[in-house]
């Protein structure tokens, strides 16, 4: 295994590590809207890549517009599953809440496949795969659109949380009870966590879509998200973005260098070990809040 | 303001809640604040005094509870069905038991998640009141709130409910855990509040003493049922009051007296 190679597995498994942060993200963004773990994120992913292709395929839209489309399905579907599924369980213990996500993410996997079957599809988004050199590194095109774009979404989300509507959302995660009694609409600004998180799963489902094609597996990417999202800490989209590189780094390397020894499963065992060090040793990961406690 | 001491702001008429469809927490409550008053609600732990504001802020859904019976008045308007939003939006503001500020922001974001309903021409001027009233959350701005002592939380959690414009201010047990010397602070702009603005308020305590420093009226509430009401020197002087808070230590409060639950002359 020589260097260059070894880089080259180090600067794509970062692009795709980026690709990984955009999944996290949305769970971060619930969980900072509203303390709730949202298990449902890797089929709202593998939903709205579906989506898109029936806008695409089914209506003949082309793709930029279908995915526009999706965009607006995904971020009403996210406002339902908060009206239809969460409303009731506001202020009702976490676990319950987390429980009900993981329903979710059954219901969405399987009623996406009820519909649209099991086989893997191609999505298109006309991005060349003539050969990309970063010195004299071999990038992945797709892996850098996908990068470049989390790296947006990600000033997106930052600038976001610092606004007002942003202020407010960070207050509902803090205390349920303590926004109602300042007149916020708690009800209102999860739902709204829930849509952008909706949008933002159409976004990495289109990238993933780009690089693997639609089908199952979309859904596994809750793995890939939650290891990040733990890692960066539960609450902290800048968390995010610097955990997904360094999991797309480790893993990178990790498979060039383990791979021939070990098959193929070194990526797994690779996210396995991150999440459950994570835990045991830093929970709240990189970046999280801590529970304040005052001395 | 000079409203007749008549008007009403707010009126409870035999308000009854239950929890979880069963347990009953209070019992037929009928408390009056008027318009620019100020009142006590007294009473020992457990008694239910949280419960009466929840009650009256709409708190209660998220608990499972519910108010069962009676009439809730606000400026005549009857507020019993509305989203505890709809009632902050009315001028309702109700800063709860323990302060609850939001620890992971700063006092000023506290400030801003408090201004939903109003434009940002209204926050900032909401915010300079506030900060005229706290200079030290104003010194303490940017720490995150969770970092704050006691005393700062408690002005925060008063700022912030300030920050709706209410008008009427529901107040639990704010003096809970603090110095005595930061209560008189607080309990002292609470009442620079009320006179200078004309803002109604309806404070909750177990500290009797404070409480019927700055107010005119006081309920006092026993086992979820109001047993006494009347003007706050004449509280003062009663002796069942006296003998509670007046025979020893300055502070001393209804938890600390253990025969106070087995009296029940007032029950009559
Ligand atoms: N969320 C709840 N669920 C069930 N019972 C409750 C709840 N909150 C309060 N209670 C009961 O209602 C009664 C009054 O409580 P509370 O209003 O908190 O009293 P106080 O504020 O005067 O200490 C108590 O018996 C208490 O146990
Ligand atoms: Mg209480």
């Amino acid at each position: 295994m020589d260097a260059i190679s070894l880089m080259e597995s180090a600067a794509n498994g970062a692009l795709i590590g980026l690709m990984y942060s955009l999944v996290a993200m949305g769970i971060v963004l619930i969980y900072k809207s509203s303390s709730v773990p949202n298990l449902a994120q890797g089929s709202m992913t593998m939903l709205a890549a579906y989506v898109v292709l029936a806008f695409a395929n089914s209506a003949g839209a082309p793709i930029w517009a279908a995915i526009s489309l999706a965009i607006i399905t995904m971020f009403i579907i996210g406002l339902a599953i908060e009206r239809v599924a969460l409303r009731r369980l506001a202020g009702r213990p976490i676990i319950m809440i987390l429980m009900m996500t993981l329903g979710l993410e059954i219901f969405l996997r399987a009623g996406s496949m009820t519909i649209w079957g099991g086989t893997t599809r191609p999505m298109n988004l006309g991005i060349s795969d003539a050969p990309l050199f970063l010195g004299p590194l071999l990038i992945n095109r797709a892996y850098a659109f996908g990068a470049v774009v989390t790296i947006a979404m990600f000033g997106f989300f930052v600038m976001f949380f610092r606004s007002r509507v942003g202020v407010v959302l960070r207050a509902i995660s803090d205390d349920y009870t303590a926004a109602w009694s300042v007149g916020i609409s708690v009800e209102r600004g999860v739902a709204l966590s829930w849509a952008m998180s909706a949008v933002v799963a159409t976004i990495a489902g289109v990238l993933w879509s780009s690089v693997q094609g639609v089908d199952q597996s979309l859904a596994q990417l809750l793995l890939k998200g939650v290891t990040v999202a733990v890692l960066g800490g539960l609450d902290s989209i800048g968390g995010a973005l610097l955990a997904g590189v360094l999991l797309g780094v480790v893993e990178g390397i990790a498979s060039s260098v383990l791979d021939p020894l070990l098959g193929g499963a070194s990526r797994d065992l690779v996210d396995a070990a991150m999440l459950i060090l994570t835990i045991l040793i830093r929970p709240h990961g990189l970046f999280g809040r801590h529970d304040i406690e005052r001395v | 303001m000079n409203a007749p001491i008549t008007a009403k702001i707010l009126s409870l008429n035999n308000i009854e809640v239950v929890y979880d469809h069963v347990s009953l927490a209070i019992k037929g409550v009928s408390i009056d604040v008027p318009e620019g008053g100020m009142v006590a609600l007294l009473g020992a732990n457990g008694a239910g005094k949280s419960t009466t504001l929840k009650s009256i802020s709409g708190l209660l859904t998220a608990e499972r509870g519910e108010v069962r019976r009676g009439e809730l008045q606000f400026r005549g308007q009857s507020i019993g069905g509305l989203m505890p939003q709809d009632r902050v939006k009315l001028g309702i503001a109700h800063v709860l038991e323990g302060r609850r500020v939001f620890e992971h922001l700063t006092p000023d974001e506290n400030l801003i998640a408090a201004s939903a309903l109003h434009s940002r021409q209204d926050m900032n001027r909401n915010k300079d009141r506030v900060y005229s009233y706290f200079p030290r959350l104003h010194e303490r701005r940017t720490v995150a709130s969770g970092y704050l002592s006691g005393g700062e939380q408690q002005m925060l959690a008063i700022g912030r409910a300030l920050m709706t414009q209410p008008k009427l201010l529901m107040l639990d047990e704010p003096s809970l855990g603090l110095a005595p010397f930061l209560v008189a602070e607080i309990f002292q702009i609470l009442g620079r509040i009320n006179r200078d603005e004309g803002l109604s308020i309806l404070l909750v305590e177990q500290n009797a003493i404070a409480a019927l420093e700055i107010v005119s009226h006081g309920y006092l509430i026993e086992s979820g049922r109001i047993v006494m009401h009347d003007s706050a020197a004449a509280l003062k002087k009663n002796p069942d009051i006296q003998e509670f808070y007046l025979g020893g230590a300055e502070n001393k409060n209804f938890r600390d007296i253990k025969h106070y639950s087995r009296r029940k002359r007032w029950l009559t």
